[in-house]
């Protein structure tokens, strides 16, 4: 079975520094990836080389088959690749449905599809009260429900989570570990990039470990919970275990 | 196209094209000053150096005061009026969208120019000074003295301002909020008074540039409308911020502007600076001289 | 509330409008079909400008397209204004589509947009005051050649008011219809986050280009109109800064990105600039622009989102919740 994503060599340099070095992973459909790694060690970047955000330096992105990279986000995103935001960009004048309403746009271009898939996904994470509430006057947590609804309505196959985790209480965290462990029943394959142990620990089946742009370790959560060279990768960094 | 590339031509034009540049530097510091600094884009700048013209010109005018004595007065008072207006109109929406304050400096634009207007009649006004006619030869070039002046008090003006920022307490408390206004605050930087400072030295500068002017330019209503534009060309090929950058774009512009109208008939060589104008925001906004940031 | 409501909403204002002949004299007359002619304008800058959040600062160069376009066709080659239209439509969307191509392809935006559109409005300032066969720094005169529709041309005041109330409904239905549409939903997410918008699918370039291009043809033929009507054009009455910031002080005031918004700010401030021209204009040349610096100073200090824009707040924080259609708090559910 080929795999849907697969990453060869990815790099991204920013002037002398190099962001993310020659990492290369796969993907299979259906699993959940976590994507973990001290702060700075390139785990945005390689989400942003991904969602077509930021081009590559060198190496190649494969989904489904095709090479996405260098496309632009937009039309990575009708490929089929979505992803969140980690500092939540919703619209913020327009209300909740409407934001959704973008996103659904992706794959219509009636009004009334759109709605209706917009007020489908709004329900699916939650949101369906608040609907019509504008979106900078929604809290953190359904803010990045909100996150979650606007990608869902393009149809992604591959969702890219940017910590959603963040900035959650322990019960909020639970809210969403539900949700996407409900998505992924319904077929959607996710990496996420998590600080948030518990989240995680959860939900991936895989985790990739990078450092400094490249990966160090590959392998189920507790594999890579006991790998030495991750635990030296954190050292004096406390994980949050919440 | 007059093609006429007789070498005198030429060597008037880079001449006068020099001294303008001084000129169109000198009158684009402030604005590089407020632009690089507080990132507000204040479309009334040209109105406010029409407000320095207009002041030097009656002094000298109808107070019979030399020009370069009218420094004492313009200076000061273009600092007060800069901060003035900065008070009632731009500090209060310094948090809104950008457009915003740049609709509300179109407002105060608008309403100064034609202010001038209803106060001062559409006339354009010049006064001669025993400077008005000076002027010395260097070989087939005239070098006219009070232009000459101007040129010498821009590059005075740029190292002063510079030095000032370099230097002094405050200046560096100008350079800090520039890059960090939370970081300044952080460090005990009263970051809207420094702003206030910023944009009333930035007028200042006006002031000096009116006096400098008025013994061979003109004032009129409608003067803000081509030097203000001129000011937001020379600071965008400068770098917002970039005092050297400041001085060299206006020489360019300068030069731009006289070897244009030897070449090109008409009003048409203006055309040929907002070309350039163009062509640098979409290549190369950051300036002439600033490092690209990736 | 039907989906149908906003459009039988602005028949309905149509259609009340067009009593206006029968209680004004010809000098109010002349102002209604100013009125008419600057919230035309206005509604087509709310696209790019309100829509799209793209403040262009230069919409005159397409007024002038349009205006220019008819003038010389029709005095040099004794064409039919209709021709002209057509020629002026097709000249603006090319003009619009190119700019925009470029302006956004290099993704300026904010100020710098906004520097480059003055710029490019200010050159053709000047690029026509050069050419003598549109009539140098003098302009165009048009020939009145007779009342009919085939000419454009009037003799009362009631044709050009019609012609008027047809344009502004027809843009005003066609905003409307938009509203729901792809487009717009897709201009709004620009406006609002356009790293969002195109994480999600949009072709922002493409999106900002189209609006661009609707923007630009429209006001071209706001200019078409406007020449006809006054028959007369030079370069800085339809290019130039001046006139792109009037365009934008309707729309602004009135408020942006609403349906209504520009036609308001029109209605409010067109009057009252003619008539501080009429009163004071002798006397105090400029007055009228001293008034609308101040309406925008005092608009961007305590009414930013303009009048429509505080109306559809101050409704929102009414009615938190409604059925459908949604509430949209720029464009108000049917405003």
């Amino acid at each position: 079975m080929t795999a849907m994503l697969e990453v060869r060599g990815l790099t991204r340099r920013f002037g002398g520094l190099v962001a993310v070095n020659d990492l290369s992973f796969e993907l299979n459909e259906g699993e959940i990836v976590g994507l973990i790694g001290p702060n700075g060690s390139g785990k945005t970047t390689t989400f942003s080389m991904l969602s077509g955000a930021l081009r590559p330096s060198a190496g190649s992105i494969t989904f489904n088959g095709e090479r996405i990279d260098g496309l632009k986000a937009n039309r990575v995103c009708h490929k089929g690749l979505a992803r969140t935001f980690q500092v939540v960009q919703p619209f913020p004048d327009i209300t909740a449905c409407e934001n959704v309403m973008i996103g659904a746009f992706a794959n219509t271009g009636s009004g009334q599809e759109a709605e209706k898939v917009a007020r489908e996904r709004l329900e699916q994470v939650g949101l369906t009260p608040k609907a019509e509430t504008l979106a900078k006057e929604l809290t953190l947590l359904q803010l990045k429900r909100l996150e979650i609804a606007k990608a869902l309505a393009t149809n992604p196959k591959l969702l890219l989570l940017d910590e959603v985790a963040a900035g959650l209480t322990p019960t909020e965290v639970d809210v969403v570990l539900d949700l996407v462990n409900q998505l992924h029943s319904e077929g959607i394959t996710f990496i996420i990039v998590e600080h948030v142990m518990r989240f995680v620990m959860n939900l991936s089946h895989r985790c990739i470990v990078i450092d400094f742009g490249s990966l160090i370790a590959e392998g189920t959560p507790e594999e890579v919970l006991n790998n030495p060279a991750v635990h030296a990768a954190y050292l004096g960094e406390e994980a949050s275990i919440a | 196209m007059n093609l006429n590339f007789s070498g005198a031509v030429i060597s008037q034009a880079v001449a006068s094209g020099i001294m303008l540049g001084g000129l169109f530097a000198l009158i684009s510091i402030g604005l590089t000053l407020i632009w690089g600094v507080m990132k507000i884009i204040n479309f009334a700048q040209g109105e406010f150096l029409m407000v320095a013209l207009y002041l030097a010109y009656f002094l000298v005018a109808w107070g019979h005061i030399d020009p370069y004595i009218t420094i004492l007065v313009t200076v000061p008072f273009m600092f007060f009026f800069g901060i003035g207006i900065f008070r009632i109109t731009i500090s209060p929406i310094l948090k809104d969208p950008v457009m915003n304050q740049i609709m509300l400096t179109l407002g105060v634009s608008l309403i100064l120019q034609n202010l001038a207007l209803v106060l001062f009649s559409a006339n354009v006004e010049s006064v001669r000074t025993r400077y008005s006619t000076w002027n010395f030869d260097i070989g087939p070039v005239v070098i006219s003295v009070p232009q000459l002046i101007a040129l010498i008090g821009s590059v005075i003006c740029t190292v002063a301002v510079w030095y000032y920022l370099k230097t002094t307490d405050s200046g560096r408390a100008i350079r800090a909020s520039a890059q960090n206004p939370t970081a300044a605050t952080l460090m005990g930087i009263d970051v809207p008074r420094t702003y206030l400072l910023a944009f009333g030295l930035g007028s200042a500068t006006l002031g000096l540039a009116g006096s400098l002017m008025i013994p061979f330019y003109y004032t009129s209503p409608t003067v803000g409308l081509f030097l203000g534009l001129i000011m937001f060309i020379v600071v965008v090929l400068g770098g917002m911020g970039n005092l050297m950058g400041c001085f060299v774009g206006g020489l360019v512009i300068g030069l731009a502007e006289t070897v244009g109208s030897a070449v090109f008939p008409g009003s048409l060589a203006r055309v040929f600076t907002f070309v350039i104008f163009i062509v640098f925001l979409l290549f190369r906004p950051q300036g002439v001289l600033s490092r690209r940031q990736s | 509330m039907s989906v149908k409501m906003p459009y039988i909403r602005i028949l309905i204002v149509g259609a009340l409008i067009c009593l206006l002949p029968l209680v004004l004299d010809t000098y109010y007359m002349h102002i209604a079909i100013l009125v008419l002619i600057w919230a035309f304008l206005a509604c087509a800058w709310n696209i790019i400008g309100g829509y799209a959040g793209q403040h262009s600062l230069g919409n005159g160069l397409y007024m002038g397209i349009g205006a220019y376009s008819v003038a010389y066709l029709t005095n040099r080659f004794d064409l039919t204004p209709w021709v002209g239209l057509v020629v002026a439509i097709v000249l603006s969307a090319a003009a619009a589509a190119f700019i925009g191509w470029i302006v956004f392809r290099y993704a300026l935006k904010g100020a710098y947009f906004a520097l480059v559109t003055i710029a490019l409005t200010e050159a053709a300032v000047y690029i026509v005051s050069n050419i003598p066969a549109l009539g140098g720094a003098g302009g165009m005169q048009m020939e009145y050649r007779g009342n009919s529709i085939a000419y454009m041309q009037f003799a009362g005041k009631n044709g050009y008011f019609f012609g008027g109330v047809i344009l502004l409904v027809f843009i005003l239905l066609l905003t409307q219809w938009y509203k729901r549409k792809r487009f717009f939903y897709q201009l709004i997410a620009v406006r609002e986050n356009e790293d969002a918008a195109e994480a999600l699918g949009v072709d922002t370039v493409k999106a900002k280009i189209k609006a661009n291009v609707m923007s630009g043809v429209l006001c071209a033929v706001g200019g078409v109109f406007y020449v006809q009507y006054f028959l007369y054009v030079g370069p800085r009455s339809v290019f130039g800064e001046i006139v792109s910031v009037q365009i934008l002080i309707y729309a602004i005031v009135g408020g942006l990105g609403t349906t209504w918004g520009p036609v308001v700010g029109a209605v409010l401030l067109v009057p009252l600039s003619e008539i501080a021209r009429a009163q004071l204009g002798n006397s105090f040349q400029g007055a009228h622009l001293l008034i609308y610096g101040a309406v925008m100073v005092l608009t961007m200090l305590f009414m930013p989102f303009g009048i429509m824009g505080a109306v559809d707040r101050l409704r929102q924080r009414w009615q938190h919740r409604s059925a459908t259609p949604l509430v949209d708090s720029q464009g108000g559910e049917a405003s």
